[in-house]
Formats: C-alpha cells, sequence, structure tokens
C-alpha cells in the first residue's frame, strides 16, 4: 500500500507536484496519466526516492520513506523504465539478478529466481539468458526490464512510461502480459504513461494529474461516466468518450437471451438464430440492416463475439459485417446469448 | 548514351591491379634497392666510409630468394588469380620473408666482409636497408587493415615477426654490425638508461592517472568546474616540452636549497624530479578528458535505473559507470602511454636520463649509431605500448556491446 499524503515538490518558486493526497490500495495497479509537465513521473520518482519531496509525507507499506536509507527503500520496490535502462554489459540473467545481489542473496535463490522469471515472462524458450540486451528485440527487452523489477519480490512495482519505445503490436502483447502478471502476483503497481488506451487497459484507478495537481483519482469507468470537469472530458478525449467507455465493457454484461429455431422458418421475434443439434448458430434470421426482416445470414466465424470480448470490438464488428446483432459463443461455439445494436444503446450506468 | 573519358590504359590497370598500396611500396622498394646504397663500409667508429649497392652486398641465393618474394607481392597485388582473402595471407608472409631476407643478408655482408678487414674497420645499414624494412612493415600493416583481421590474429603475427628477429639478435648474426659493435661498448649503461626511460614513464603515468581519472570524475559530476579545469590542462599542453623542462628547472632548485629535506628525497632543479613533473602535466588533459567523456557515454537511463535498483552511488560507479566508461579511459591512457614514450626523451635534456641521452650524446659526437642506438628503442617501446593498450582497449569493451 501507498500513501501519498500533501505531497508537493517545488524547484524554486514553481511547484511541480502540488498537494497531491492519493492511497494506492494493496493489490491495486494506478496508473498516473496527465499531460507533459503534469509532473506524473517527478510524483513516481519521489516514491523511491530518485528526487526528495519538498512538502507532505509518503508511506509505503505503511513506513514513511524518509526514515529509511534510500538505498535499502529502491531495493524493496521494484522499479522499470524504457528498455535502454538495462545494463548493456551484463547479460539478461545478470540484469535480472541485480536487486537479489544487491541483497545478497545465495546464489542458487538468485538461479531459481531467475529461471522463475524467465518463465513467468514466456523469456526461457531461445536461450535468451545468456544473451547481452543489444541482442534483444524491443518487446524482449521490454520484458527483462519488468522481470528485473519484480526479481526481488518487491510488494510494490514503480514503472516509468515502460512501453513507450516499442511499436503499437508489441506494445498491444506487453500490456496484456503485463495485466496477466498483475493478476498472478497481485503486485502493487503505480504506472506512469501518456497514453488513456492503455490507462484505461490496465489501470483498477486512475490518477489524472494536470499542471501539479490531482484533478480526479477514480476507477477507470468513473473516470468515463463520472468526469470531474471538462479538463478530464478533454484529455479522455470528448468525442470517442462512448467508445472509450465501450472498450472497458464486457461482451457479457450485455448479453441476453437469444431466440433459437431449429429451421429457417421466419420465426416471430425480429432476431432469429437458426442452431443445429448442438446449439452452435448456423444463419441470423433478419436483423440485417437495409434489408426486409426475411434476409437469411450464414454465421461467418469473424462476426461472433465472446463473453471475454470488449464492447467496443463487439460493436465494431457489427458496423463492419453490417449487422444489427452478434452471436455469443461459449468455449465450445455453442450459443450463450446475443448482443444487439438496441442492446448497446439501452445499457447504461 | 554514356561516353567514358577513362583513358583506356587506366581503365585497364583498374581491372588488373586490386592493391595499389602494395603495387606502390613494391615500387618504392625496388627503386630504393636500385639507387641507393644498402650499406656502409668504413675503416673506423667515426671516418665517412663508401658505399655498397644491393647487388655487391647480396649473395647469390639470397638476391634469388629476395627477387622470388618481390615477384609473390606482385602477384598478390593483381586482381588475379589469387582471391582476396588468400592474396592477404600471402602479403602477410612474403612481407614478413622479405624483412627477414633483409635483415639477414645485412648481417651476413658484415660478417664475410670483416672477415677480411683490420678489427676497426665498420660495416653499418644503408638508405635502401631502411627504406626496405619500412616498406615491409607497411605492406603487413596495410595487409590487416584490408583482411580486417582480429587482434588474436596481429598479437600472432607480432609475436613471431619479433621472436625471428630476436633470434637473428640473439645467435649473434649481427655482432660485426657497426650498430651491435657500439652496443656491445656501452651495453652496462645502455640497460641502466633503458630501465631509467622505463621508470620515467611509468612514475609520470601513475600519477597522472591517480590525479587525472578524480579530477575527470570530479568535471562530469560537477559541470561548473569543466571549463576551468579543461582550460588550465589545455594551456599546459600548449607548452612546448623543451621550454616546460625548462621552466621548472629554477623554481624546483630553489624548492630543493630551501628545503634541504626536499633535496635529500631528489627534489633537484635537474634529474628526474622536474621530468617527471612536466610528463605528468602533459598527460593529464588526455587522462581527464578521456575519462570525462567516458563517463558522459553512459546512458543516463542507465544510471537512473541502477541508481533506482537501489545501488549506493560507489555500487553504481564501480559496476555501471566505470564499466561501461572504461574503453574510453584507456584509449586516453594509451595516447599518454605513447605520449610519454616520446617526450621522455626529450627529459634527457635536463639531466633526466632514459635513452634520450644517447640521442644527445650521438648527436653531439656525430656518432649515428649512438642516436639510432636512442631511437630505435624508444620508437619498439611505443610500438608495443599502443598495441598493447589498443588491445585492452578491445578487451575492455563490454562483451555486450563488443
Amino acid at each position: 500500500m501507498i500513501e501519498l499524503q500533501g505531497l508537493t515538490k517545488r524547484y524554486g518558486d514553481t511547484r511541480v507536484v502540488d498537494d497531491i493526497s492519493l492511497t494506492v490500495e494493496q493489490g491495486e495497479f494506478c496508473v498516473l496519466i496527465g499531460p507533459s509537465g503534469c509532473g506524473k513521473s517527478t510524483t513516481l520518482k519521489m516514491i523511491n526516492r530518485l528526487i526528495a519531496h519538498s512538502e507532505g509525507k509518503i508511506l509505503v507499506s505503511g513506513d514513511d520513506i524518509t526514515t529509511l536509507p534510500p538505498e535499502r527503500l529502491r531495493r524493496r520496490i521494484g522499479y522499470a523504465i524504457q528498455s535502454i535502462g538495462l545494463f548493456p554489459h551484463w547479460r539478461v540473467a545478470d540484469n535480472i539478478a541485480t536487486v537479489p545481489r544487491l541483497l545478497k542473496w545465495p546464489s542458487s535463490r538468485i538461479a531459481a529466481r531467475v529461471d522463475e522469471l524467465l518463465a513467468l515472462f514466456q523469456l526461457d524458450a531461445d536461450g535468451l539468458h545468456d544473451k547481452y540486451p543489444h541482442q534483444l528485440s524491443g518487446g524482449q527487452a521490454q520484458r527483462v526490464g519488468v522481470a528485473r523489477a519484480l526479481a526481488a519480490d518487491p510488494d510494490v512495482l514503480l514503472m516509468d512510461e515502460p512501453f513507450g519505445a516499442v511499436d503499437p503490436l508489441t506494445r498491444d502483447t506487453l500490456q496484456a502480459e503485463l495485466a496477466r502478471v498483475h493478476r498472478q502476483t497481485g503486485k502493487t503497481i503505480v504506472f506512469v504513461t501518456h497514453d488513456m488506451d492503455e490507462a484505461l487497459r490496465l489501470a483498477s484507478r486512475v490518477a489524472l494529474l494536470n499542471a501539479g495537481q490531482l484533478v480526479q483519482y477514480d476507477r477507470p469507468a468513473e473516470l468515463l461516466v463520472a468526469p470531474a470537469n471538462d479538463f478530464v472530458r478533454d484529455f479522455i478525449g470528448r468525442a470517442d468518450l462512448g467508445l472509450k467507455l465501450l472498450s472497458r465493457r464486457r461482451v457479457e454484461e450485455y448479453c441476453r437471451p437469444a431466440q433459437r429455431t431449429r429451421n429457417n422458418a421466419i420465426a416471430s421475434a425480429p432476431i432469429t438464430w437458426q442452431v443445429d443439434a448442438d446449439d452452435r448458430p448456423m444463419a441470423l434470421l433478419g436483423g440485417r440492416l437495409g434489408e426486409s426482416d426475411i434476409a437469411r445470414t450464414v454465421v461467418n466465424p469473424e462476426w461472433i463475439a465472446t463473453p471475454e470480448m470488449s464492447m467496443k470490438e463487439a460493436l465494431s464488428r457489427m458496423v463492419w459485417f453490417r449487422v444489427t446483432a452478434l452471436p455469443v459463443l461459449d468455449n465450445e461455439g455453442r450459443l450463450l446469448g446475443e448482443v444487439t445494436m438496441s442492446g448497446v444503446m439501452g445499457h447504461r450506468s | 548514351m554514356s561516353v567514358s573519358h577513362v583513358p583506356t590504359s587506366d581503365a585497364a590497370n583498374v581491372r588488373l591491379v586490386a592493391n595499389r598500396v602494395l603495387v606502390t611500396l613494391l615500387c618504392a622498394g625496388l627503386l630504393a634497392a636500385w639507387l641507393l646504397p644498402f650499406a656502409t663500409m668504413s675503416p673506423n667508429r667515426l671516418a665517412s666510409g663508401q658505399t655498397v649497392g644491393l647487388s655487391a652486398a647480396l649473395s647469390a641465393w639470397q638476391m634469388s630468394a629476395l627477387l622470388v618474394l618481390c615477384a609473390v607481392l606482385a602477384i598478390a597485388a593483381l586482381r588475379r588469380p589469387l582471391p582476396r582473402g588468400l592474396a592477404h595471407g600471402v602479403v602477410l608472409l612474403a612481407s614478413l620473408g622479405l624483412l627477414l631476407i633483409t635483415l639477414y643478408s645485412l648481417g651476413d655482408y658484415a660478417q664475410r666482409t670483416l672477415a677480411e678487414k683490420s678489427p676497426s674497420a665498420r660495416v653499418s645499414q644503408g638508405a635502401a636497408f631502411w627504406v626496405m624494412v619500412f616498406c615491409c612493415a607497411l605492406a603487413a600493416i596495410d595487409a590487416f587493415q584490408r583482411a580486417a583481421s582480429g587482434w588474436l590474429l596481429r598479437l600472432g603475427y607480432m609475436l613471431i615477426a619479433g621472436g625471428s628477429v630476436a633470434m637473428l639478435f640473439a645467435s649473434g648474426h649481427f655482432d660485426d654490425l657497426s650498430i651491435i659493435r657500439e652496443y656491445a661498448n656501452i651495453r652496462d649503461n645502455f640497460s641502466d638508461q633503458f630501465i631509467t626511460h622505463l621508470v620515467l614513464v611509468g612514475s609520470a603515468l601513475g600519477p597522472a592517472l591517480l590525479i587525472g581519472i578524480p579530477l575527470g570524475l570530479l568535471a562530469h559530476r560537477h559541470v561548473r568546474l569543466q571549463g576551468t579545469l579543461f582550460s588550465v590542462l589545455n594551456f599546459f599542453q600548449t607548452i612546448p616540452s623543451i621550454a616546460l623542462f625548462a621552466l621548472l628547472v629554477a623554481p624546483l632548485s630553489a624548492l630543493g636549497n630551501a628545503f634541504p629535506l626536499l633535496g635529500e628525497w631528489g627534489v633537484k632543479g635537474i634529474g628526474a624530479a622536474p621530468a617527471i613533473i612536466a610528463l605528468v602535466m602533459y598527460a593529464l588533459l588526455p587522462v581527464v578528458r578521456n575519462t570525462y567523456a567516458g563517463l558522459k557515454g553512459v546512458p543516463p537511463a542507465t544510471v537512473e535505473a541502477a541508481r533506482g535498483m537501489g545501488m549506493t552511488a560507489r555500487q553504481v560507479l564501480w559496476r555501471v559507470e566505470i564499466p561501461l566508461a572504461l574503453p574510453v579511459m584507456l584509449s586516453g591512457l594509451r595516447i599518454v602511454t605513447v605520449q610519454a614514450i616520446g617526450l621522455t626523451v626529450v627529459a634527457a635534456l635536463i639531466g633526466a636520463g632514459g635513452l634520450g641521452a644517447f640521442i644527445f650524446q650521438g648527436l653531439g659526437q656525430y656518432a649515428i649509431d649512438l642516436v639510432l642506438l636512442g631511437a630505435i628503442p624508444t620508437i619498439v617501446l611505443a610500438v608495443i605500448a599502443d598495441f598493447t593498450l589498443q588491445m585492452l582497449v578491445v578487451l575492455s569493451k563490454p562483451a555486450g556491446t563488443r
């Protein structure tokens, strides 16, 4: 758990961080976000005392950070930055072993921990153990950076725009992996980014900063449906606020029972699914844009939805394939229910 | 439509010759062998003697071996028939062979001629000899550059070449040469001065590193210090070495006279003390500058990560900054070492001793052999130091970035 109480950083007369108070609960994924120069990186670096704070208090797991020597404090807190932060003269295994070595763990324990982390980040396959950072791809280097930060099993992990320098595709994979690792390890994470989509995807809480001040600290959904002021609305992106909201929602929240039939006779309901003996959808009867109610559309493996899919993606598929409904399928391909265009509009919390 | 303005003979030349440097060296060597004297015969140490050409000095088999090796080099310089990789190897072997034949022939000529002359007669090497030796060395260096060979191969070649030459010397083959006879006369003094030279260089490098590395660190940590520090060090560098040696004489002798205890420790106007102080002053700039540049080259993110992981300032310095800065720091040491070996020669002028003593003594007596006895070991020392430190620079590059 991390508590910031009235945290302020002054350089001369400028207050780059101005009276910020917030609490990151145990196991929370807190994303600090805001425009350039809003003080988000400074706030992060004050937590592990890379930058000294001017006023206020920071508590990590209940201890005031100024009561500990900075090196002891930092060894308790994982720290990951962009991939250039890897030590170029050390192999991957040595890089990961940095903090355990500083803590003087026995070498057998270090070796075991390195292997465990390589496995956790799926880096154990290609003999990466003995490679040097310059031999890694951007995504691999980034994983090593996060693995290194987790090496001594810290309760708290600080990440300063760790995925800023990788291509969008790799970033997507890395975000999914970080979300998985967060679920598996239950670490408390403080993560700095300027990318709202990244924040909405990863965060359990978002702290939106502007000009050194905390504007709103809330769950991502709250931020979207109840923005504190115009700045928040503008920063999230007024134009696609609705889509951002849908990106946080999952299909299962919108799924409702589907009307089934075993033959292709026109049913009473406007949207009916023709299913086979195993309850697998074969065709959509009706529900086709711009055509009569009796249109029959064969189910295409592309225009289906799964319960875990985001509503943004489901909506996107409906638009692309010009249908007003998608079948929601379980793992075996059986029909669970349907999501419809009107359903998207109806739901609001 | 394109018209070539290149004369046909040139075009043919470009197609034919792959290694123009080698062709040039070969022509220079052959021209020197034909026009310049290979050796000089004189009745005694100081009298000027008569010159002997290559054809008169060499026996039949030596001459034919020389010509065969030259022909091999000429073929290696052509685009065909040898493939490039093989040609470089051939050049390396042939130029070493040529060097050894040249050296051997000179010693052999001295032995044959002096057997029937008076004991005071002398044979010394002529201009053609030097040109041929340098052409061989340059051909080998050029071949290494072209082949882009690794340092292990270079080291092996250096050891074999140096070893063969040393064996020729040790076997007494050159004992009749004038320069070796000169050496025999001053043998004890030579080793004393050689050691003095090394001690002077070493005692200048030690303090230069001890002062220079912390100063470089300081310049890196405190930006405001840089300007003053570098302008002072630059100023030292602009003083001519003879002037700096001379300038130190007066204050040091005053110091030695004022405090007799210091005088007993060797602080005097002439001798080692001013020499070492001047050498240290010259060495400081490259050491400080390269330490500073090396540390500045360490990515800031790497240092931030090291601190963020919980390394103490000392751990960041020793585990991250110094290892990453080491190649640049060592190339500073390389510059300084080679520079100090050369400057120590001048230090002989203020009575510090060293190999420079022979050079100035020889210049005074117009005894060229004595000058060479000072100059050649200095050059060899500088080349060895340069090569060794170059290898250390390569080895010190972090494995990940080599």
